[in-house]
């Protein structure tokens, strides 16, 4: 064994050639606890399949075993990096089967708790994109800013990361004092920082050679697979949900859909920063035309609480994409079927039988991370 | 738009609710051929395929969310097939993602999806019971058996 | 119930010196379980740095010192919790984390997540909240840290006593040979008909 060629040429035609690999649960390039289970040929993907199910809890089946306003305490852990959209996505759905508005205080405190998770996610996202290609100081820096929004999170609503903050009818509370000065000191402080990340993520050029060509993907594709959200943007597609099917404030609000040319995961990456920027100046818009007024309308003895028969769907836009929740009611104290899209459905179920055959080892991460493939929401 | 589809789909109920959404309800041979006239007329994009069990009237409501980007709008497609012998053809030539919303179905629901060519578990190991969503599966007593239930510690003197 | 011997736990006094310094550099593994372990990140980065009290991220089993297990744990989860604690060489310590391993916290009535993680592995320290600020985290490796100086911390020593226990617990989850609810019908029509009659001999519903 001391010739390499040899070696080579014996482990090619050898029938230990393929071997199963397992980018598995207990990996630190893995977001959440999921599998893929590849077969491999030296350092290239052949096959792939999926090892689902870790974090599976059943959350359908336990939402219909609860009350209605109980619900709204099991909702926000389905998505563990973004829950506010869930709960937005409930509330709207209730409210539509009731036929009841809610003031417009309330939809202008729900965009804004729904911006600043957006913030969040994305803060993380870019820091898993930068992790995963062994950067680790955009990681600790991101994770900096999103410590100072959860601040923010918890002056506001009382937790850090699971908020229960939107219920049906409404917002659980109003602002307190002083929350709007210091929220848009601090959108100056992410500004202004915005500017040293873009020189450490995005004039490196080892970034641009690791993340360029991976994943690339069609617009038509796009959407015949289902992708939605900065996915579907990065490709040149112009959709969002708070611009087709509006919902709390944004009706009200003055904003452009961003769109990126390319489809690949550069292109994600610059999408995912611009709309970092959007959604900063988006809270400032807000802050600043926010009425007056009550916030919350009051629904009866939630123990009693019961809503008329029917279905919807409402979907909400979360910053991986369009987060729906089918509600069926049959008029009773609890509901009847509750099915919930997460959006990264497709891209890490679906679209990896795609893409990574033919794929080396090394960029299944960065594949995933450019994606923003989070388990939590499509193993529910 | 509502008018157009009732001209083009024989059989199936199209009924026009608030807003911008619409509800077709078909049964579990036609809904193949209802999907593919709406993808033609223009709803590209598949948000969702989920099942209701509709224990009391014995049939499952196999549902689908369909949304148009150049209409901007939604529309709900209800399967209904029977409870006892669940079957619908697959959506998978139109949709590629069908596949794995088919998949999640046929295990937590047992539906049969006719041309579908893989449908072994996904997310639950080793299940031996019904399939866990359907309205007679009691999943409290399940984990009451299954898993033991841990009770309340005294205070004082544990 | 579960026997660990007096002798084990007072060992003498090169375990004691032993114990002080593995106190002091303790390895976690790297393996976010479940939804509590959007928590870690902060913990470990530049905020509430962990890396202060020499407690680092491993990648490997092999290397590790602390298996976190973050939130609840699911069935295929807990095959591969028992795989890693059964590859991490001694001593070893498991930590809970949330209220989920405790008791199944908010997901007790789940058909999918076990309710007492204390029945298949030894949980050397629980932390409650759901879930811990980082400052909960960081005060319970401190008592960790204490406990395994005083030689408290011998959850591992109870795995190698009481095996036998620890298996048939693990086995009746991870390989079930028959259901749950209906034992002996396993299928689905047969499992209607089954109910009707009990509801037409009993009267209810």
């Amino acid at each position: 064994m001391s010739d390499f060629y040899e070696v080579t040429k014996i482990a090619e035609t050898d029938k230990y050639a393929t071997y199963d690999f397992f980018f598995g649960p207990n990996h630190p390039g893995m977001h959440g606890n999921f599998g893929y289970v590849c077969d491999v040929v030296g350092s290239t993907i052949t096959r792939v399949r999926v090892n689902a199910g870790q974090l599976h809890r059943g959350f359908e089946k336990l939402m219909e075993q609860n009350l209605w306003f109980q619900n709204i305490s099991l909702i926000p852990r389905i998505c563990v990096p973004d829950p506010d959209p869930n709960e937005v996505a409930y509330c709207t759905a209730v409210e539509r089967l009731m036929g009841i508005e809610i003031p417009i205080r309330a939809k202008f405190l729900r965009s804004l708790t729904l911006e600043m998770s957006r913030m969040t996610s994305l803060l993380m996202g870019m820091g898993a994109l930068g992790a995963m290609m062994g950067l680790y100081s955009i990681m600790y820096r991101m994770m900096n800013e999103r410590d100072r929004v959860l601040d923010f999170f918890e002056w506001l609503t009382g937790a850090r990361i699971y908020h229960i903050y939107n219920l049906p009818g409404g917002v659980r509370r109003d602002l307190p004092e002083g929350f709007a000065a210091k929220l848009e000191s601090l959108l100056d402080d992410m500004e202004y920082n915005l500017r040293e990340w873009d020189s450490l993520l995005f004039e490196n050029p080892v970034v641009h050679r690791r993340l360029k060509g991976i994943g690339k993907i069609s617009a038509d594709e796009a959407v015949n697979y289902g992708l939605v959200g900065p996915n579907l943007r990065a490709t040149g597609f112009t959709a969002d949900v708070r611009k087709d099917d509006p919902y709390a404030a944004y009706p009200f609000l003055d904003f452009h859909i961003i769109t990126t040319e390319g489809g690949d995961a550069l292109a994600r990456a610059v999408q995912v920063r611009k709309e970092y920027e959007a959604a900063i100046q988006l809270i400032r818009k807000i802050l600043e035309a926010m009425p007056g007024g009550e916030f919350k309308v009051y629904l009866g003895n939630p123990l009693k609480f019961t809503v008329p028969a029917g279905d919807t769907y409402a979907r909400v836009e979360s910053s991986k994409g369009e987060y729906g929740y089918y509600v069926v009611s049959n008029g009773g104290l609890k509901p009847y079927r509750i099915s919930v899209r997460g959006p990264s459905l497709p891209a890490g179920l679906s679209l990896c039988h795609k893409h990574l055959p033919g794929m080396r080892i090394d960029d299944v991460a960065i594949w995933m991370a450019s994606f923003s493939v989070c388990p939590p929401d499509f193993d529910r | 738009m509502a008018r157009k589809l009732r001209k083009l789909l024989a059989g199936v109920t199209v009924n026009e609710r608030y807003g911008n959404r619409m509800e077709l309800v078909t049964d579990g041979q036609r809904a193949v051929s209802t999907l593919v006239v709406l993808k033609s007329s223009g709803f590209e994009h598949l948000s969702n395929i989920t099942c209701v069990d509709w224990i009391d009237e014995n049939r499952m409501d196999v549902t689908y969310n369909l949304w148009s980007y150049t209409h901007r709008l939604h529309a709900v497609i209800k399967a209904q097939t029977h409870r006892d012998a669940p079957e619908v053809s697959t959506a998978l030539d139109i949709w590629p993602q069908a596949q794995v919303y088919e998949r999640e179905i046929h295990e937590m629901f047992g539906v049969e999806f006719t041309g579908n060519p893989d449908l072994s578990p996904l997310f639950l190991h080793n299940w031996r019971d019904i399939p866990p969503l359907r309205k007679d599966f009691d999943t409290e007593e399940y984990s009451r058996r299954a898993y033991g239930v841990v009770d309340g510690v005294e205070e004082a003197g544990v | 119930m579960l026997k660990v011997s007096r002798e084990e736990i007072l060992d003498g006094k090169f375990e004691r010196v032993l114990n002080f310094f593995r106190s002091r550099s303790l390895w976690m593994l790297y393996y976010c379980t479940g939804c509590g372990a959007v928590e870690l990140p902060p913990t470990m980065t530049s905020r509430f740095d962990m890396e202060r009290f020499g407690i680092g991220p491993m990648a490997t089993p092999r290397q590790a010192d602390i298996l976190l297990v973050t939130g609840y744990v699911s069935v295929k989860t807990l095959k591969r919790i028992v795989r890693s604690y059964e590859q991490m060489p001694e001593p070893k310590w498991v930590v809970g984390f949330g209220s989920c391993p405790v008791n199944g916290g908010i997901y007790w009535k789940s058909y999918a997540t076990i309710n007492q993680l204390d029945r298949y592995i030894p949980v050397d320290l629980s932390l409650n909240g759901c879930m811990p600020r980082p400052q909960a985290v960081i005060d319970g490796f401190v008592n960790l840290m204490e406990m395994i100086k005083k030689g408290e911390a011998v959850g591992y020593k109870k795995y190698r006593l009481n095996y036998e226990w620890y298996k048939r617990n693990q086995a009746e989850v991870l390989e079930r040979t028959e259901p749950v609810l209906r034992p002996g019908i396993a299928s689905v029509a047969k499992a209607q008909e089954t109910k009707k009659k009990i509801s037409i001999v009993e009267g209810v519903k």
